[in-house]
């Protein structure tokens, strides 16, 4: 193989920069309060992730310069609501910096995504802030006016595309009488997609989990549609709604957090692909991304114990 | 193209391309040192003492030991110092070397021992003799003995001629299959007519382009293939060379010679042949001396013990400060200076600007390691616990199956020096197993100790025992005899009476 090495700073970076498209659709979408909350979090985890250096003594410029924490901030940024109120943002990441990165020893050693075991802090904590989503395009003014509480929120919000589903199924209405094209969350994922298609070509991630974890999920959802097409939705639905597409390409191939044998993360993904729809479908919260994956990162240790690749010659 | 292949390995250009690959050979050096410690086994004993004339190719040193071969003058002069001096080794310790100072005149002293007919009227062991004594060891680096190794594999059914030359960078095999294409061909076949294999197979990497048509030019036998390989980094290692040649995979543990292969380096075969055919004995080697800091790569052949600094003197080199590291930029080693010398297994010495060295990063478990591992490994677990020394658990994920070909530390972006960390596992790992058997053997003592003394305390006791009833019976037989004799006193003593109360009466 002969591809460019980058080094770990230098992958933290591309992976940001891969995110630009799914950003991009998000703020065309909601607007730019998306870079607000970006820039809050991106703050907090630096400052955090600084003064928790310091109290455990380790050097501070080499592990804030790696691009890491910054990478955390932002996922966890575009993965709430962008009207969310500042402190939740605030909170999440200083949460994901303290209970899911350094406790642990910093990077490298967490075995949690830092970022998903901020969101599902948030999301139990805080669940209708948490699910509140923009119902449409708001100016950068009305933002600052939401997010930091000068005006009220009543109007401005709507529910998600799952989160529809959900409340309409529990009252009796069936799949094909809803009107369930979201535009804004098609597009949102295919910004995700390409960005993802980005990184497997610069070699940055490996094939194995998103294909896997995408296959996951078409597989249950369309076991579940065979089963009623009326109570469950297809797997297309599925595929381009919700955090489907960042967690395939972006969360769930967190290398720390994941599985790390060639075999092993194909299990890795298909699980979390599987438990992305089960949670969806039969779970108390509409999106699933983060408990799914969390539920895999418990799991890495096993699977890579039992996936250990035939050494030469035994 | 091969049928097999190895998973992992690296295509990694050469670092330092020669234009003309071409083996210079250069002028007598004034002295040389010469070591008598090799790769493994134990230090050769000098045979000669300072002051004493030695010619060319003289013995100076032997030992009885099946992993060493005798050492021979590389030039004719005088010894003039038999002590100790730092090797180039990882370790940095000292050994003994004999120092010859030359008397210029390379005067040789009569090699026709042994073999001296053609070679296929002589017997197997007649010609594994002759190369003993000409002390030809694995030119590629390993430096074991070629005798014992070609006599383990006896029986075998392919030969393989290890020329994919084992690093980027070195040139010194290409520049002698270039130079002696005639030699590696009737070297090889030799080589048939000892180990009686079948065929041979000359493995040599596709960038070799002159030498690759050097030898098909030479080869007329038909039991001699000159494969052409793709240029991959650890192709060269013998079970990998194996396995892309034939397909075998050898088993952890055991060896080529194992599966009916015997591997040799095509330096070695070289070496051979003029020990065989042409009763020359080791004294010189091809050497590649390359670096950044080096204007034109050269490949030299140079008389054994000759300073490195003296092989610098015929390049170039660049002004600054220098890395200075012999046998590779993958595996070899980082030497402290250039005041060493060059042994027989020293195929290369890189001269390189010095650069700031990046810093390391944390591992994020990225599994670029484990995709280029040649032997499957899973470099990101054995890096874990090797960190956190759980040497266990690092042994369970196959840590003693590295060959450290740095391949892992090579492609890690966190530039983390994996291997060194698994050498260091490794050694500890060896030390455990050395304090357990020490710890185990003190307890065999300590329970044979307690169950000697439990043995004599009843054995004593028993003693005792027999003793007392000894005595019993003794004493109940003295007091049945004083009875008897009592009983025949008293008789007596009766009769007395009886008789004296008659003569009384």
């Amino acid at each position: 193989m002969t591809v460019k090495l980058l080094n770990t700073n230098q992958i933290m970076r591309q992976v940001s920069y891969a995110l630009a498209l799914g950003i991009g659709a998000q703020v065309y979408f909601f607007g730019l309060s998306v870079f607000i909350q970006i820039f809050l979090a991106c703050i907090t985890g630096l400052i955090t992730e600084a003064l928790f250096l310091r109290l455990r003594g380790s050097e501070i410029k080499p592990a804030i310069i790696d691009g890491s924490v910054v990478l955390t901030a932002i996922l966890l940024a575009i993965s709430i609501p962008s009207i969310a109120p500042w402190w939740i943002i605030v909170l999440g990441v200083s949460f994901a910096v303290i209970f899911g990165k350094q406790i642990f020893g910093g990077l490298g050693n967490n075995p949690f995504n830092p970022a998903m075991l901020g969101y599902a802090f948030l999301l139990i904590s805080y669940p209708m802030q948490m699910t509140q989503w923009p119902a449409d395009y708001l100016s950068m003014s009305q933002a600052v006016d939401v997010i930091f509480g000068l005006s009220n929120i009543d109007g401005l919000t709507g529910a998600t595309s799952l989160d529809h589903l959900k409340t309409q199924l529990t009252m009796g209405i069936s799949i094909q009488e809803l009107e369930l094209n979201s535009i804004s969350q098609l597009w949102i994922n295919i910004g995700f997609l390409l960005g993802g298609i980005y990184l497997l070509l610069r070699r940055i991630i490996f094939w194995q989990i998103p294909v896997s974890l995408l296959l996951g999920v078409v597989v249950m959802s369309t076991a579940l549609f065979l089963v009623d097409s009326d109570q469950f939705a297809s797997s297309l639905f599925h595929l381009v709604n919700g955090a489907t597409m960042l967690a395939a390409f972006f969360i769930a191939t967190d290398p720390v957090s994941a599985s790390t044998t060639p075999s092993g993360r194909l299990i890795y993904g298909f699980l979390i692909g599987i438990l992305i729809v089960i949670i969806r479908v039969f779970g108390g919260y509409p999106d699933a991304v983060a408990f799914a994956v969390l539920l895999l990162n418990i799991t890495v240790p096993l699977i890579d114990f039992y996936t250990q690749p035939k050494v030469f010659g035994k | 193209m091969l049928k097999y292949k190895y998973n992992g390995g690296l295509k990694l250009d050469n670092p330092y391309p020669i234009n003309e690959i071409d083996l210079i050979r250069i002028p007598l050096p004034d002295k040389v040192v010469l070591p008598m410690q090799q790769r493994i086994g134990n230090q050769a004993i000098p045979i000669v003492s300072v002051g004493e004339r030695v010619l060319t190719g003289q013995i100076i040193a032997t030992i009885d030991d099946q992993r060493c071969a005798p050492v021979h003058a590389s030039i004719s002069g005088t010894v003039v110092a038999i002590d100790e001096h730092v090797y180039a080794h990882k370790s940095g310790l000292k050994g003994l070397c004999v120092t010859i100072e030359s008397d210029g005149k390379d005067e040789w002293v009569d090699t026709s021992i042994g073999c001296t007919e053609h070679y296929e009227n002589c017997t197997a062991n007649t010609i594994y003799n002759k190369i003993r004594v000409s002390g030809i060891v694995g030119m590629g680096g390993a430096g074991f003995p070629t005798h014992t190794k070609v006599r383990l594999a006896e029986g075998c059914h392919t030969l393989i001629v290890n020329a994919t030359e084992c690093e980027p960078g070195i040139t010194c095999d290409a520049a002698l299959m270039e130079a002696y294409p005639t030699k590696v061909i009737r070297g090889v076949e030799v080589l048939l007519y000892i180990c009686k294999a079948e065929r041979a197979i000359v493995a040599i990497e596709d960038d070799k382009q002159d030498a690759i048509k050097a030898l098909k030019k030479f080869c007329n036998n038909e039991n001699i293939t000159i494969e052409v390989m793709p240029t991959k980094y650890t192709s060269g290692a013998e079970k990998l060379l194996l396995k892309s040649l034939l397909g075998i995979e050898v088993p952890t543990g055991k060896f080529a010679s194992d599966v009916g292969v015997l591997c040799q380096n095509v330096g070695t075969v070289v070496a051979m042949f003029d020990a065989v055919v042409e009763n020359r004995p080791l004294i010189s080697r091809a050497v590649t001396v390359a670096g950044s800091a080096v204007k034109e790569s050269k490949n030299f052949q140079v008389r054994l013990g000759a300073s490195y600094d003296y092989l610098l003197s015929f390049v170039d080199i660049k002004e600054g400060s220098h890395k200075i590291s012999m046998n590779g930029l993958m595996m070899g080693i980082e030497l402290d200076s250039t005041n060493y010398s060059v042994s027989k297994n020293t195929n290369c010495v890189f001269i390189d600007q010095l650069e700031e060295s990046k810093p390391t990063k944390e591992c994020i478990r990225c599994g670029l390691c484990n995709t280029v591992c040649p032997v499957d490994l899973l470099p990101q677990e054995l890096y874990w616990y090797s960190k956190s020394k759980n040497i266990d658990k690092a042994v369970e994920y196959n840590l003693l199956d590295c060959i450290e070909c740095n391949c892992c530390s090579y492609v890690c972006p966190s530039q983390i020096p994996l291997v060194n960390y698994y050498q260091h596992s490794k050694a500890l790992y060896k030390q455990q197993v050395k304090e357990k058997q020490q710890t185990e053997n003190a307890r065999e003592r300590f329970e044979f100790r307690e169950l000697r003394l439990e043995r004599n305390k009843r054995e004593r006791a028993e003693m005792m025992e027999a003793k007392k009833i000894a005595l019993k019976e003794k004493m109940a037989k003295d007091k049945a005899q004083k009875a008897v004799i009592e009983a025949a006193l008293e008789r007596v003593n009766t009769a007395k009476s009886a008789q004296g109360s008659q003569d009384d009466g």
